[in-house]
């Protein structure tokens, strides 16, 4: 069996900083029926995820669903193997859902880094979202949690500092990575209108940051040289990896139906981060940045396509007030904390004295 | 025996680093003061005095050193959990190490990481604005604002000393330097040297480089969103409604105000509670005169026209210097609208008849002191 950090580490923190301040809103099950599912349970989040369920004495028991069973698996939790990709996937998940009388289903299987395998992540993340949110009203799931991005909202020269949730989603539509979550969160909502009664939360994750996390921004961060948009240095937000687990968590705990951006207080300019990073920064001109960055693209040098370049140029802030107030949600780190508490572990392993597998 | 034999290395460097930081007086007694027997209930002892405490760590020593003398002179084999260390390192091999260090790129790439954060601060504020970074660039600002344009500040004692209020202005100049002069005024002549956050202009903001350095020195791109959320946190706000509108002014049309947005402003301060304060910059508008637009190919380089002056494009880009004329900046009485209460903010004719208020009253401010300067150059 390996090792458990997150279990040790992560719940006692969680507890302190976000489920403390309890408001009217909780709204606590009754005792023994609080069965949660997760999908892409051996992500990142979902492993974490189950690691503070189960520690949770008011969880009776976790499904977790994946193509293969997450580390953090204890004794509550039951793994089932699934693909989402399957065209069976949405029988046997509603079948599972039932049998186990699932009452909160949270949707994590979605891609942190954009992929090349396009055509594959359309059919998990767009097509997966479809299956599992039929499965869902198979089998009256109460509470559906999902994940999303703050990096949806896309980058333009016409946002606002700060994006609340009311802004329309309006990354680019011909960059397969946006486009597949943007329908994903169109099926939630229609989900919301149609499954009236149950509870939907789409949590907007800002770009996670943090010790153990790995995604395209911490590869970015972790290059030596990291190319910039020579004259752009827009202001940029992170989110701890603890602080994302712990919305999760609150959005299990509590009812809060909606749209909630999760992010960490505070902006920083890029260059500043690059600068505390301990990072060289390569500033490119912009025109020659976008057929350089579709060449690494296609020679898998590049973290991300060039639709990424625009979130160098131009702001994708979003505006955390609304989890702040409503759902209680307090980051423990801010922007910051979060990026300085990734430079720490990446300084170590930039000189090989720290070594893990990747989540 | 073995608990003196432990604490031995760990204690002595102890002793030796007092000593350093503080010679005990050679004269003073070794007396250790112990608390009287009493049956009293224990009431705070008297501040030691510093001859007493150096007194007391004079008498530790001694009594260290006693116990490192008496350890000398046994022969017991030290106890298991000191053999288990490894063997110190000779003191070559840590020098090389050093030397890897500091020759090894990484070692220099880390430092100039850091080093490129002086002029910087490692946090900023909700709107990029990055107090080091400013008083780096002050001394310019200073220099502008003293000897360049010479600027006289007629009434800032109109502007609140605390509190949300906006500052509505003129607008001027091919490169807007009024922002960041309306900035510097407020700072030196203002009793409360208030912070001025100015709204600036999409292609302002977003252009390379210039649209950064705004945003560092104070400016915030030009949006009722990012307004809104500067007045809510009670800050001095100044836009300049005639947007580019302003800035694209031809030479012949100077100091005529120009449509004042769709009244953007007033909506904004009728929905906050916000006092205005109308502003009228003269001189900005011959700094940098412009004779002609060129708008048929600027599509391309991202602006809404390029500019001819007399110096620009013939000089280069030397041309985009500014002449030294002589500025006034103006303020004029604060406008409270307050009775009207939000939902004023959805009546359009009363929103466009206050805009056209303001823009009247800086109008009149502009004229009258066009009629009274004598000279461009020297006011």
């Amino acid at each position: 069996m390996k090792p458990r950090p997150f279990r040790v580490s992560f719940a006692p923190m969680a507890e302190e900083t976000n489920l403390a301040p309890k408001s009217s809103s909780v709204v606590r099950p009754r005792t023994g029926a609080h069965v949660v599912a997760v999908t892409g349970a051996a992500s990142f989040l979902g492993t974490n995820l189950i690691g503070l369920l189960e520690e949770d004495d008011l969880v009776d028991r976790i499904v977790a669903v994946d193509i293969k069973p997450p580390v953090t698996a204890g004794n509550k939790t039951r793994a089932y193997a699934v693909d989402l990709t399957d065209p069976s996937a949405e029988a046997r998940l509603a079948e599972i859902l039932a049998a186990e009388r699932a009452d909160t289903l949270v949707h994590l299987a979605f891609l942190a880094s954009p992929t090349h395998a396009s055509a594959w992540a359309h059919e998990l993340e767009s097509v997966g979202t479809m299956h599992v949110l039929v499965a869902a009203r198979h089998a009256q799931v109460r509470k559906l949690v999902m994940w999303s991005q703050t990096l949806l909202y896309g980058a333009h020269p016409s946002n606002p500092n700060f994006l609340t949730e009311t802004h329309p989603l309006r990354a680019s539509r011909s960059e397969p990575f946006f486009a597949d979550k943007m329908e994903a969160e169109a099926e939630a909502s229609r989900f919301a209108q149609r499954a009236q009664g149950s509870v939907v939360t789409v949590l907007r994750t800002a770009p996670i940051v943090g010790p153990t996390v790995h995604n395209y921004v911490t590869r970015y961060l972790a290059r030596r040289i990291v190319p910039t948009m020579m004259g752009f240095d827009p202001l940029v937000q992170f989110l701890h990896e603890i602080d994302a687990i712990a919305a999760f968590k609150l959005a299990v705990d509590r009812d809060v139906p909606g749209i909630y951006n999760v992010v960490g207080e505070g902006v920083l300019p890029l260059s500043t981060v690059i600068k505390l990073a301990g990072r060289f920064s390569l500033p490119v001109p912009h025109p020659l940045a976008e057929s350089l960055c579709a060449l690494g693209w296609i020679a898998q040098i590049a973290e991300a396509p060039p639709t990424f370049l625009k979130y160098l140029r131009f702001l994708s802030v979003a505006d955390g007030q609304k989890a702040w107030d409503k759902m209680g949600f307090r980051p423990a780190y801010t922007t910051r904390e979060a990026l300085l508490d990734f430079t720490s572990a990446q300084r170590l392993r930039d000189v090989k004295l720290l070594q893990e597998n990747a989540a | 025996m073995t608990a003196k034999k432990t604490a031995k290395p760990r204690k002595a460097p102890a002793r030796k680093r007092v000593k350093s930081v503080k010679p005990a007086p050679l004269e003073a007694e070794i007396a250790l003061p112990s608390p009287p027997p009493s049956d009293k209930p224990p009431i705070p002892p008297p501040r030691p005095s510093e001859e007493e405490l150096a007194g007391q760590i004079h008498a530790l020593e001694e009594r260290l050193d006693r116990m490192i003398d008496a350890a000398k002179h046994t022969t017991e084999p030290p106890p298991a959990s000191v053999r288990q260390l490894p063997p110190q390192e000779p003191a070559e091999k840590a020098v090389f190490d050093t030397a890897r260090e500091l020759l090894s790129t990484d070692f220099y790439l880390r430092k100039w990481g850091r080093l490129g954060m002086r002029n910087r601060s490692e946090e900023v504020d909700d709107f990029g604005f990055d107090p080091v970074y400013e008083q780096k660039v002050m001394p310019l600002f200073n220099f502008l604002y003293e000897k360049y344009f010479r600027v006289e500040a007629v009434g800032v004692a109109n502007v609140p000393g605390e509190g949300r209020c906006l500052l509505v202005s003129n607008h001027s100049g091919t490169l807007p330097y009024d922002g960041a002069m309306l900035k510097t005024c407020l700072k030196r002549e203002h009793p409360q040297k208030r912070d001025v956050r100015w709204l600036a202009e999409d292609f302002i903001f977003h252009f390379p480089f210039l649209g950064s350095f705004t945003n560092r020195v104070g400016a915030v791109r030009a949006c009722q969103e990012n307004a809104e959320r500067l007045l809510r946190q009670e800050a001095l706000v100044a836009v300049f409604p005639e947007g580019i509108k302003g800035i694209g002014k031809l030479f012949k049309d100077r100091y005529k105000l120009q449509r004042f947005g769709r009244g953007g402003f007033v909506k904004l301060c009728l929905r906050t509670g916000t006092p205005v304060v109308p502003v009228a910059v003269l001189g900005a508008e011959e700094a940098t005169p412009m004779l002609l637009r060129i708008e048929s190919f600027s599509k391309a380089l991202g602006l809404p026209y390029i500019p001819v002056t007399p110096t620009f494009p013939l000089l280069g880009p030397l041309g985009l210097v500014p002449a030294p004329t002589k500025w006034k900046i103006m303020f004029g009485e604060p406008v409270h609208w307050g009775d009207y209460g939000p939902e004023a903010a959805e009546d359009e004719i009363l929103v466009s008849r206050l805009a056209e208020g303001v823009r009247a009253s800086i109008q009149a401010m502009l004229d009258r002191s066009v009629g009274e300067r004598r000279s461009v150059w020297f006011g």
